[in-house]
């Protein structure tokens, strides 16, 4: 569904992503590990377009700061050059890291946002079912978004991801700053999309302990770089990723 | 006495909201502040004339073709000259500033100057509200302006591109992950706030006559109301215009007509130095500037 091939993204002068090719196929959880600055977050920007975006935005101003290299096949189509919001169309769907919703709109305005390129009818047949996913999200309809927890907030962002029609979904650290429990509810509601839903999922995490129940594979990067990849056993029984990576 | 200043007040802070609105779109969305908007407002009067007088199009026909055309205009001002200067806060006012000046003068210069430059009320006569005749046009403001605000509102919350517009006033980003097109939203909130100038000037340009000066007052409160009201806060600028609208009247009634310039001027500076925000605004980063 999506192959990366020989990626590079620079910074300026700094490299972010260096010489990184993957493969994700269809119907797959794939987890993206790695710490602090490893480059998560740039990857998956990358494959959605914004940093393309960023690129285009800056050179309007007048500076060449960012350098893509490298080639992105997605459903056997070239999408390196193509804008986001034409990869949005076509259900690559980022969910940034840090739960992006609209604070001062309500939740069921969040998610008729999120609606902005879908039917009228895939949104409620969407809201039935983040309703059911996350019955928390039910009661604060009208609530405003800014005024939710964060967990509650992650939740939004994830059903408005689900709302704008994902074929391939991205979610930046979707557990970043979660109680235990709530990573739990999280993860099985991830697991439960992927199978409801038949949507190929890339998540993005700093510890693989949490998503390891349901990735399929695993790519773990340092410093931009490929270092290993492997199924989620694989990964484990490795010793280096396991002091790393699994807090052990 | 009180009657007067009631109604009077009312029809006042609904020209200067009608008048504000279009100015605060623009700004509250793209975060664009068009400097070019009193310019627009007497080219759409002057267009409606022309359509009228020159061409002779029924006045109908010729009000629906001034909105299609300050439609484009906006649209057209956003694809070709602020795209190129996006971002870059102090362009985009020397852009629409000097590009408002070029229109301004280029009617003055061809000689669009005198009482035949006048717009036709919609209808003739007047009704007795509180004891005071108060002839239909008047009244008609009123009622387009509260008409507008409602309208406004569902508008803003419930079509796709008004909360399109909400989102990317929030955070574009975002939006855009959500497949939402912050140019072409941009240029839609540039066109939108066109047309808006070309509503206000078509309802309240039949009170006078049509001349270069407009434009100058128009952008004047505009910015008053917006400023007041804080830059981007629909809530702000019906609040502001309520405010200013009635010390307006209340000062043409006690003092002079010619202080009503003043009322908006003054409101503005007192804003800008006690809480530079706006009543309603948002741009904290303004407060924390001063
Ligand atoms: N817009 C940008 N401009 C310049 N440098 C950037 C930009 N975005 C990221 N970087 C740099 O690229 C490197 C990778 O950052 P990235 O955000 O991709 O890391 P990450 O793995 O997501 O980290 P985290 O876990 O902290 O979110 C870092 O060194 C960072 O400083
Ligand atoms: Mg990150």
């Amino acid at each position: 569904m999506l192959t990366i091939r020989n990626l590079m993204v620079f910074y300026e002068n700094a490299l972010a992503i260096n010489d990184l090719s993957l493969k994700v196929k269809e119907g797959e959880i794939v987890g993206v590990i790695g710490s602090n600055s490893a480059g998560k977050s740039t990857l998956l920007n990358t494959i959605a377009g914004l940093t393309l975006d960023l690129k285009i935005k800056e050179r309007r101003k007048g500076g060449e700061r960012i350098t893509i290299m490298g080639r992105i096949d997605y459903m056997g189509e070239n999408i390196t050059d193509l804008l986001a919001v034409h990869r949005v169309r076509k259900g690559i769907i980022l969910c940034r890291e840090r739960h992006p919703i609209f604070p001062e709109s309500d939740v069921m305005e969040n998610l008729r946002i999120a609606a902005y390129l879908r039917s009228k009818s895939h949104l409620k047949r969407m809201v039935a079912y983040i309703f059911e996913l996350f019955p928390a999200l039910k009661d604060y309809r009208k609530k405003r978004a800014g005024f939710l927890s964060g967990g509650e907030q992650q939740m939004l962002a994830i059903g408005m991801a689900l709302v704008a029609g994902p074929k391939l979904l991205l979610l930046d650290e979707p557990l970043l700053g979660l109680s235990p429990a709530m990573q739990t509810r999280l993860v099985s509601a991830i697991k439960d999309i992927r199978k409801s839903q038949g949507v190929t999922i890339i998540i993005s995490e700093q510890f693989a302990r949490p998503v390891l129940p349901i990735i399929d594979r695993g790519y773990i990067i340092e410093n931009g770089m490929l270092v290993l990849s492997g199924t989620g056993r694989e990964l484990m029984e490795n010793p280096e990723v396991k002091s790393a990576y699994f807090g052990v | 006495m009180l009657g007067t200043i009631i109604i009077y007040g009312f029809i006042n802070s609904s020209i200067l909201v009608l008048v504000a609105m279009g100015f605060n779109l623009t700004f509250g969305i793209s975060g664009v502040a068009n400097f070019a908007y009193g310019a627009i407002y007497i080219f759409s009067g002057f267009l409606t004339w022309i359509f009228l007088n020159s061409l002779g199009i029924n006045y109908l026909l010729s009000i629906f073709l001034t909105f299609v055309c300050t439609f484009l205009l906006g649209y057209l001002i956003y694809r070709f000259i602020l795209l190129r200067v996006r971002g870059l806060s102090l362009s985009e006012v020397m852009a629409t500033f000097g590009l408002g000046l070029a229109i301004m003068e280029l009617f003055r210069y061809f000689d669009f100057v005198g009482v035949k430059y006048s717009l036709p009320v919609f209808i003739d006569g007047s009704v007795p509200i509180f004891g005071n005749y108060v002839d239909y046009q008047r009244l008609i403001i009123g009622i387009i302006a509260v008409a507008f605000a409602v309208a406004f509102y569902f508008f803003i919350h419930y079509s796709k591109v008004g909360l399109a517009f909400r989102a990317i006033a929030q955070d574009d980003v975002t939006a855009l992950t959500l497949g939402i097109d912050p140019d072409r939203i941009g240029a839609i909130s540039l066109a939108l706030g066109s047309s808006l100038a070309a509503m206000a000037a078509i309802v309240i340009l039949p009170l006078g006559t049509i001349s270069v000066e407009n434009g100058y007052e128009v952008l004047i409160d505009a910015l008053a109301v917006c400023i007041v009201g804080g830059l981007g806060s629909s809530v702000g600028v019906i609040v502001a215009g309520l405010v200013i609208g009635y010390v307006q009247t209340l000062t043409a009634n006690f003092f002079e007509p010619r202080w009503m310039i003043l009322v908006s001027l003054a409101a503005m500076a007192l804003v800008l130095v006690i809480k530079p925000s706006g009543l309603f605004g948002k741009q904290k980063e303004l407060e924390e500037r001063v």
